[in-house]
């Protein structure tokens, strides 16, 4: 008798046990919630601050649309992209996802994107920053706000440094080099001039002031020369002091903006996306400003360009297509979702929101939005989305800089390798 | 409770019928079925966790594989591109050797001296045993791996100290001819777990061998050598397998202290930070699947050569 109740309890608890890792396996799928709701999955990555704001704009959405459900897929930036493709990769892509410009070819290229032309609403937004989330005539994605590579600078540490700063209209990248030195030897070290940033954007506006594309087609558009000379503003930074030597430089490099030199008011200078601002000016607790970026003695373009910080894509594989657009529509064009998220996603990709939560936007993002709206007529056109392979292009500049800058490579050498490798790694 | 010890007893009594020689009774069949719906968790796990991935790996290794699109066969093209066009692997094997075959044998010496020192029978021995121990159990953490950042930053604490003695140091984490150095370092530090090894591999040897060598004149130096390393190659062995196994596999480390990157220059670019780059940064699985199968061939290789070469320098108390 024993015997048999014994195999009777062991069967259940091999049941049990099947039955968890089999939950465990299944995962959560599309479809219906149990109350015949609409199940949507939306992912973004970012902050705790943005996670709470994303959920508020999801309730609101939600309390519009009672038969649709969202649920919130949120990781940080770092782990972001795996997370993604590995979903991606299992056929459990999420209805709605958020990217950034470097991956959005990655992911439109491979048939992972939907297109939504004519499901969201687009009027609102400028064509040319539209343009930017399509890829061959397909809008599959949406951009949620602009953003600007520039030069961030602490006005009061420069001051402090006895240096001045000049006219950001007219300067060049030699005077850019000189205020730096100039800034470290009058606050004798205290103060750093700037620090060296290996960004493709900063690569990017240097290429345009020459008249260089910076990828043409899918090849990357940089010429040789055009990289030393980009490379010689740095290392005569580093000769002159104005940033630090290259063992500290790659040491911050590869820190976050409130360990960098701004924002532990130890420099006066840094280039980062103008969305970045506020994040700088909360680490140093200083005033800092937005300046734009020096040019190439008797250059005709300032080669400044705006670029969404954010895309909104729906999946190719998603059962609710219509729901998917309408959340997308909700987060870009509603007033009241824009109220919510503000500027967390960049200052709104559309007009009509942007003017509404304008005087509700915190003072950095005040001061981004009047630079920008300055500059205007000096921007270039934002670019068209990067090649597919495109990700690893800022990991190869940062290794080929740091090879040149600590002598262990000659530019000739390092330029002509940076060229190769970004061109196999587009084209593979 | 009572169930429970009914059910017990009549296993602990079929292994011995078994042993007789009686086969299949119809009871020990019965016995046996139960076994492996009890096991049957376990062999699900062991198919769908562990066989399953590493066969499909092997499957990917031969593909190109984008994560994102369907895995195309490509044959051996990984295979072929990893030891003849690319660079980066070749340089990502050579800095991985090197911290190998410097941090290993490092850690080793270290953890056998402070062995020989804990086993003189120190007074609050297990305190510093477990004070020794304590950065094996830290030294593969995230934390640890941020704190050696800040320790051997330029403005950290090691040039701190080296500027009160007048000198001005590098920032050692950012420069790529010492950022390694700090990598091993941290290695040589987690020397905890080979000490514990180390540490009940002496309490072994009998005291009366060192009494009887110490009556014919021999010297401490001596009674180490001809006494200590003999008796304790088996643990030595065993260490160093496990070492080269654990090291050739690192990432925590140069993934934290390099920004994620294995910079500066991919002077910490370790075999294992390649290869999560190629997979997950840059959309190449096939080809990083390729690489953990060479790794896994690597390391057996390695581990196959090491218990041959043990013929020649191991010592088995029992052989002889």
């Amino acid at each position: 008798m024993s015997s048999g109740k014994k195999m009777w309890s062991a069967a259940l608890l091999a049941t049990a046990v099947l039955a968890v890792t089999a939950a465990c396996g299944s995962g959560s799928g599309g479809g219906e919630t149990a109350d015949g709701k609409i199940k949507l999955r939306f992912s973004y990555w970012g902050s705790d601050a943005r996670q709470k704001m994303t959920e508020e704009a999801i309730k609101k959405f939600e309390a519009k649309n009672p038969t649709i459900d969202v649920e919130g897929e949120f990781s940080d930036w770092a782990s972001y992209y795996e997370t993604l493709s590995t979903k991606v990769a299992g056929s459990d892509a999420p209805d709605v996802m958020s990217l950034e410009i470097r991956g959005l070819r990655e992911y439109a290229d491979r048939g992972t994107l939907a297109d939504v032309t004519g499901k969201v609403n687009t009027a609102d937004i400028d064509a040319k920053v539209l343009a930017t989330g399509a890829i061959d005539g397909k809008q599959y994605a949406i951009p949620t706000g602009v953003n600007a590579f520039s030069l961030i600078v602490n006005k009061a540490l420069v001051e402090q440094s006895k240096a001045e700063l000049p006219d950001d209209k007219t300067w060049t990248w030699d005077d850019y080099v000189a205020l730096a030195n100039k800034i470290t030897a009058g606050s004798g070290g205290k103060v750093i001039g700037t620090q060296l940033s290996w960004n493709p954007a900063y690569l990017q506006i240097y290429a345009t002031q020459k008249g260089e594309q910076f990828y043409n087609g899918n090849k990357l558009g940089v010429t040789p020369a055009t990289i030393k000379e980009w490379w010689s503003i740095m290392q005569n930074l580093i000769k002159g002091k104005g940033a630090p030597d290259a063992a500290k430089s790659a040491e911050i490099g590869a820190t976050s903006i409130d360990q960098s030199l701004l924002g532990t008011n130890t420099g006066a200078m840094g280039m980062w996306w103008s969305n970045q601002l506020g994040a700088a000016t909360k680490a140093s607790g200083q005033q800092l400003d937005l300046l734009r970026m020096p040019k190439i003695k008797g250059a005709t373009v300032g080669g400044m360009f705006t670029q969404p910080a954010m895309f909104y894509s729906a999946s190719s594989k998603t059962e609710h297509a219509a729901e998917a657009a309408k959340f997308i529509d909700f987060m870009i064009n509603d007033p009241e979702a824009g109220a919510i998220i503000l500027s967390d996603r960049g200052l709104p990709a559309s007009s009509k929101v942007l003017a509404a939560v304008r005087d509700k936007l915190p003072e950095a993002d005040q001061k981004t939005l009047t630079f920008l709206e300055e500059n205007k007529s000096e921007l270039s056109d934002p670019p068209a989305a990067p090649p597919k392979g495109s990700s690893a292009t800022e990991d190869i500049i940062t290794r080929y800089s740091e090879e040149v800058m600590f002598g262990r490579m000659t530019p000739d050498d390092a330029a002509q390798k940076l060229i190769t490798e970004v061109n196999a790694s587009i084209a593979g | 409770m009572t169930e429970v010890s009914v059910a017990v007893k009549p296993r602990r009594a079929v292994p011995e019928p078994a042993r007789g020689g009686h086969r299949s009774t119809k009871r020990s069949r019965r016995e046996a079925r139960a076994a492996y719906l009890f096991l049957a968790p376990w062999f699900v796990g062991l198919l769908v966790i562990t066989i399953g991935p590493i066969f499909a790996s092997l499957y990917l290794s031969f593909t190109d594989y984008s994560l994102l699109e369907e895995a195309k066969w490509i044959g051996f093209d990984n295979y072929i591109k990893m030891f003849t066009e690319d660079d980066r692997f070749l340089n990502s094997l050579q800095v991985t050797t090197v911290y190998v075959i410097v941090s290993v044998p490092l850690q080793l010496a270290f953890a056998l001296a402070l062995a020989l020192v804990l086993d003189r029978g120190l007074r609050g021995l297990s305190f510093y045993r477990s004070i020794f121990y304590l950065p094996s159990l830290l030294g593969g953490s995230v934390a640890i791996a941020i704190l050696w950042r800040k320790v051997f930053g330029a403005d950290g604490l090691v040039n701190a100290v080296l500027a009160m003695f007048g000198i001005e140091g590098p920032g050692w984490v950012g420069h790529p001819d010492y950022a390694l150095g700090t990598l091993i370092l941290l290695h040589v530090w987690t020397f905890g777990a080979p000490m514990i090894i180390f540490l009940a591999g002496l309490r072994q040897i009998p005291s009366s061998y060192y009494e009887a060598a110490s009556v014919d004149g021999a010297g401490k130096w001596r009674q180490f050598r001809s006494i200590t390393i003999p008796l304790l190659t088996p643990i030595i062995f065993f260490n160093l397998v496990l070492e080269l196994i654990k090291s050739f596999q690192s990432f925590t480390q140069a993934f934290i202290v390099s920004g994620g990157k294995g910079g500066p220059a991919d002077s910490t670019l370790f075999y294992t930070l390649y290869l999560y780059l190629e997979g997950f940064k840059n959309y190449d699985m096939g080809y990083a699947a390729a690489m953990a199968w060479v790794l896994l061939l690597i390391i057996a290789g390695l581990t196959g050569v090491n218990f041959l070469a043990s013929k020649y320098w191991v010592f088995y108390g029992d052989t002889k």
